[in-house]
């Protein structure tokens, strides 16, 4: 009789342990698919602000023809955003074309004609909505990330993490406040 | 004031909510059952079977068809992707910051400032907001208030408020019922002898539950949804990381709106704000008060 009664508790604590276990790899995979998915959201806003910049650079053109270092700028950065492979590369090509644009709609305050053209008009408003959708994608994959690192760092996920060999913890974009300020050309 | 973290409301929000749906539902078993008891008592049990088969059969067809029938009584065109560029990108912003695909984006003519969300999910989700939100609110408070819609898709909040309009819904249907029917059966019942104290007693409360559940109900639906607006204004908060944005819009509604708008009683609490305001229905309004609302934001 007891030898029967042992034999269920252990039956059961073993259910239990597979359970929890199925629960929290799932858990795991799951954040961590998070956390790629939020990097492709950023990747897509990064790509179409990167194709804003031949319409730019048509539009500008014919307004600030001796402007030609800002749009050769603007030009090259683009280009080195399309040929950047890692992550590290179009991070940082992602800054310096975001620097490059800024220049063109800050040099922009000189030319009045172009500041009251509706395609300029246009292009400054998808502008601001893009910089802020890199912002909040940025949030998203920065709460990602913070859900992940919590869930591998705390007991008892930390013990599972260990055994499926997920013990690095991911990185966060560092950039995320600062590039919330959207370049504002005042008229 | 104790600084409350946005996490901590989501938490205690959901528990609530959740603790809130028992006594619905325990009622509407009670009804079924009494009904059952005093039509057939041999088929009381199979009654309540039917009457449950019945409600998620409704349940799915709203859960099916609610939002676009929502949508045309609301009187809401798609927006303009140039005129409403700006709104658009507020909500596709949001939307990333939350996680969910962008919903599709609803411009209402109207002055009031208001705003609404609809959809089962957020794959089949859409967000609205009034010309008049459009015209008075600056960037941030618009953001607020997105964020706030936002947050009710992702909190499955549409749904879960759908669910218990069917609940209420058949609850004053069974109660109808049931008063009917005690007036039919009341004398009948008394042929078979088999009654005594016990049985005039459970018809005794059949007719008092008759009479309370349709008031209980709705009120209970109430402080769901309350508490619900609640969640969603800590959640707007959690995505634009900025709570005077979304106070200050509450207060511009607070301060512009007429209390006014031409919104059926059926789909008011799909809105940012009450669409009408009387200063009689506090225990049934579907929304808490706007200043009340306002507190909590900023003691965040």
């Amino acid at each position: 009789m007891w030898e029967w009664i042992l034999i269920f508790v252990v039956v059961i604590a073993l259910v239990i342990i597979v359970a929890l276990f199925f629960s929290y790899y799932n858990r795991i995979i799951t954040l961590s698919n998070r956390i790629d998915n939020a990097w492709a959201q950023i990747e897509v806003q990064l790509k179409k602000r990167a194709d804003l910049v031949p319409n730019l650079v048509e539009t500008v053109k014919g307004y600030m023809a001796h402007e030609k270092k800002a749009i050769e700028m603007v030009t090259k950065a683009r280009e080195r955003m399309m040929g950047a492979q890692t992550v590290k590369d179009k991070m940082d090509a992602g800054v310096e074309l975001a620097a490059a644009m800024k220049t063109i709609f800050a040099l922009a305050e000189n030319y009045p004609n172009l500041r009251a053209s509706e395609n300029f008009k246009l292009l400054q408003e998808q502008l601001d909505g893009i910089e802020s959708k890199i912002a909040y994608a940025r949030q998203f994959y920065n709460d990602s990330v913070l859900a992940y690192n919590n869930a591998i760092t705390t007991f008892p996920g930390r013990w599972f993490a260990k055994r499926m060999g997920r013990t690095e913890l991911k990185l966060y974009f560092e950039a995320a406040e600062k590039e919330r300020t959207v370049p504002k050309v005042t008229f | 004031m104790q600084r409350v973290s946005f996490y901590d409301q989501i938490s205690k929000n959901k528990r609530n909510s959740v603790l809130l749906v028992i006594p619905i539902t325990a009622m509407v078993v009670g009804l079924l059952y009494l009904i059952g008891y005093l039509f057939a008592p041999e088929l009381a049990f199979l009654m309540v079977l039917f009457g449950l088969f019945w409600m998620a059969m409704q349940a799915m067809i709203s859960y099916q068809y609610g939002d676009r029938a929502v949508l045309s009584v609301m009187k809401a065109k798609p927006a303009d992707p140039v005129k409403h560029v700006y709104l658009i990108n507020t909500v596709e912003g949001l939307s990333l910051a939350a996680g969910i695909p962008p919903p599709k984006v609803y411009v209402i003519e109207s002055e009031e400032i208001n705003a609404f969300a609809v959809g089962r999910d957020p794959q089949h989700a859409a967000v609205g907001v009034t010309t008049g939100a459009l015209e008075n609110l600056n960037r941030v408070e618009l953001e607020g208030v997105i964020g706030h819609e936002i947050s009710h898709i992702r909190n499955y909040d549409i749904r879960f408020m759908m669910m218990i309009a069917v609940f209420v819904g058949f609850a004053a249907i069974l109660s109808y019922l049931l008063l009917r029917g005690a007036f039919f059966a009341g004398g009948s019942r008394r042929r078979d002898e088999r009654g005594g104290g016990m049985a005039a007693l459970l018809i005794l409360m059949g007719l008092i539950l008759a009479v309370i559940a349709p008031i209980a109900t709705r009120l209970v639906q109430a402080m769901i949804s309350r508490q619900r607006e609640y969640l969603a204004d800590a959640s707007a908060v959690e995505l634009t990381r900025y709570p005077e944005g979304l106070a200050s819009a509450l207060e511009k509604i607070m301060n512009k709106n007429s209390g006014k708008m031409e919104v059926s009683e059926a789909i008011s609490h799909l809105f940012f704000t009450d669409p009408k305001r009387s200063p009689l229905d506090n225990l049934f309004t579907t929304h808490p008060p706007l200043a009340e609302r306002i507190r909590r934001l900023r003691q965040m």
